[in-house]
């Protein structure tokens, strides 16, 4: 900018900066502000399309008939649907007891994303006892409950039955992996590296297929149902990335910090516990979070091992002939409750960033 | 007297590098003992062979009458007599200042947590700072974490204090503060080994100053004839070079 148009700034009367801000970003020259009116109205064109298509002339009940009078999406689907999408194959009268474990499961996610909660016992315990309630209300065969066995389970209530068997399989797993590869004997911790770099190294796919098909062909007598060998498979999978992450964060400690602890006279198990993982964590935070996005992500691939998770049972909601034509409208709403789940666990992770910088 | 630390003949080596040539040294109950000598000289790695941070590969340390024998349990039961005061203070961040007091006594003492709680705060007094005992160690300033650090180690109830340079991480301003505890804790009988080149605080209350090169003491005396007739030359050097600030 030339000296004069500093001075013609200085002496226009004050604009809110704001606007201020905004004019000189879009429109600093004739040819820049032409594109840049260009994009607004192509912008606000799609806006419009978009919004004409999922709300203005959407059908929201009705019929597959009632849909194809009008242009916009075909929402009647998911009303149609949902019960589908949601629970699976799991018999029709049942579907409240597949409502309420998984209701149970989103609830331990959020209590366990509570302060007053993070206490190894307390963890534990809650949730011990909520798989322990999950199973009983899913599998039923006690109190009265008639039995569901695993092959009827599916929809979003498996889906997320799987992440948290992921992840509450796949966490301790991951750190006693990152412990192990600091072993300071060198034989155990070249055993621990060995196993996170080969599993971190294959594909998931291919672990599912190991523990789906390969293993009940090596091992006839399995006492694992199938859901739980896939739980097993991608908990490795999971601590495999996850004990890297951990490890990341112990590294990254002062190591004045375990030493101030070796002093103290606390053993190997306190040091951990109490010192060097605690502030591994809060380092490690970031990509931690990340990590369980993606795994929550991930469960969808057990759909090629014929399991019938949430995203099998979009599939199956608009692939029975008469709603062919909305699947369109079902991967919308497949996307926007996995968008709800991995956006909330994406904020959850800033607040706690934000907490833990004050010194908590 | 009872010999608190006894030192003999140690050798150590970091790899093919050897740090401390056939070092001897006995502390008895109750004795201060100051430890100077220029950077890369070997202090600290000797004080932290007495907790075993470092270990030595030949000679023999014996702590309160227990020789270091290598074994894990052994070593964390002389840890919790041998109070350590680092130069980054090392306190623990995700804790408050009370919690870092009573973490060590309530997880290997048994200490029941009012009674280490109680404990914890009677020490905070000692080092004047007990107002602060709610606050998270980034809150505090460095002359104030490394009293908490002193406290934190007495909470322990040690029989003997190894302190490394604690106050060359401190801003000038808060050196005194810091020495002042450490001249009341002398004043109380406590056993203390202390690498610090505070020359002031030698003569106070040092019972012995030991000068260290090149991973050799090389010279031991009272404070009085180590500052007035140093016989060495390379304590000549060092003294003129320190005392020159
Ligand atoms: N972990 C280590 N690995 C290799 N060399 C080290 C290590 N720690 C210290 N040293 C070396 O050992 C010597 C003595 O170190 P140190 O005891 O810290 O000296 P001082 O405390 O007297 O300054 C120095 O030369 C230093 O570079
Ligand atoms: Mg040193």
């Amino acid at each position: 900018m030339s000296d004069a148009t500093l001075q013609a700034d200085r002496a226009r009367p004050p604009v809110s900066p704001f606007v201020e801000r905004l004019k000189e970003r879009l429109f600093p020259t004739p040819l820049s502000g032409l594109l840049s009116a260009l994009g607004i109205a192509a912008a606000l064109w799609i806006a419009f399309v978009l919004i004409r298509w999922a709300f203005l002339d959407a059908t929201f009940t009705g019929t597959p008939e009632d849909c194809q009078q009008t242009t916009g999406a075909c929402w009647a689907v998911i009303s149609a649907r949902w019960r589908l999408m949601f629970f699976g194959l799991y018999p029709y009268e049942l579907h409240w007891r597949s409502g309420i474990a998984g209701l149970i499961l989103i609830a331990v996610i959020v209590a366990s994303c509570v302060p007053v909660f993070w206490s190894a016992t307390r963890l534990a315990l809650l949730w011990v006892v909520s798989f322990a309630l999950f199973w009983i209300i899913m599998h039923g065969g006690v109190f009265g409950l008639e039995t569901v066995t695993e092959e009827k389970w599916g929809g979003l209530t498996l889906s997320i039955f799987i992440f948290c068997g992921t992840a509450l399989v796949g966490m301790p797993l991951a750190i006693v992996l990152a412990l192990l590869r600091r072993s300071r004997y060198p034989l155990v911790a070249k055993v621990a590296a060995v196993l996170i770099d080969t599993v971190r190294s294959l594909p998931l796919v291919t672990i599912l297929f190991t523990v789906s098909i390969l293993l009940p062909i090596l091992m006839p007598d399995m006492p694992l149902s199938k859901i739980s060998r896939v739980i097993l498979g991608m908990a490795l999978f999971f601590a495999a990335y996850q004990a890297e992450i951990i490890r990341s964060g112990i590294q990254s400690l002062p190591v004045g910090q375990e030493e101030a602890a070796k002093a103290l006279g606390l053993g190997y198990w306190h040091r951990m516990t109490r010192v060097v993982l605690p502030q591994a964590f809060r380092r490690a935070l970031p990509p931690t979070i990340s990590q369980f996005a993606i795994s929550f992500k991930e469960v969808a691939l057990v759909i090629i091992i014929g399991v019938f998770d949430f995203l099998a049972s979009g599939n199956a909601a608009y692939g029975s002939g008469e709603w062919a034509f909305t699947y369109v409208e079902v991967y919308v709403f497949l996307a926007f409750v996995y968008f709800l789940f991995v956006f909330s666990l994406s904020r959850y992770g800033a607040y706690l960033e934000r907490r833990m910088r004050v010194g908590k | 007297m009872t010999v608190a630390v006894s030192i003999s003949h140690v050798d150590k080596f970091y790899g093919s590098f050897k740090v401390l040539h056939d070092v001897s040294l006995n502390v008895n109950e109750g004795e201060k003992v100051v430890i100077c000598g220029p950077s890369g000289s070997g202090k600290s790695t000797l004080i932290r062979c007495i907790n075993q941070l470092e270990e030595h590969q030949s000679g023999d340390i014996a702590v309160l009458g227990r020789t270091i024998d290598g074994q894990g349990k052994h070593i964390d039961f002389i840890r919790r007599d041998v109070g350590m005061v680092f130069q980054n203070f090392n306190l623990f961040p995700h804790m408050t200042i009370l919690e870092n007091c009573v973490l060590a006594p309530m997880l290997t003492r048994k200490t029941p947590r009012e009674e280490a709680e109680a404990i914890a705060m009677q020490y905070l007094e000692r080092v004047r700072i007990p107002e602060q005992a709610n606050k998270y160690p980034g809150e505090l300033s460095g002359g104030q974490q490394q009293r908490v650090a002193i406290a934190r180690a007495l909470c322990m109830k040690p029989k003997v204090m190894l302190f490394d340079e604690p106050t060359s991480a401190l801003d000038p301003e808060m050196i005194s503060e810091v020495l002042d505890v450490m001249v009341g804790l002398a004043e109380e009988g406590m056993t203390m080994l202390c690498v610090t080149h505070e020359m002031g605080f030698a003569r106070q209350v040092a019972d012995k100053v030991i000068f260290m090169d090149q991973g050799r003491i090389v010279e031991t005396a009272p404070p009085e004839e180590f500052f007035s007739a140093p016989k060495n030359a390379r304590t000549r050097d060092f003294l003129s070079q320190v005392l020159a600030h």
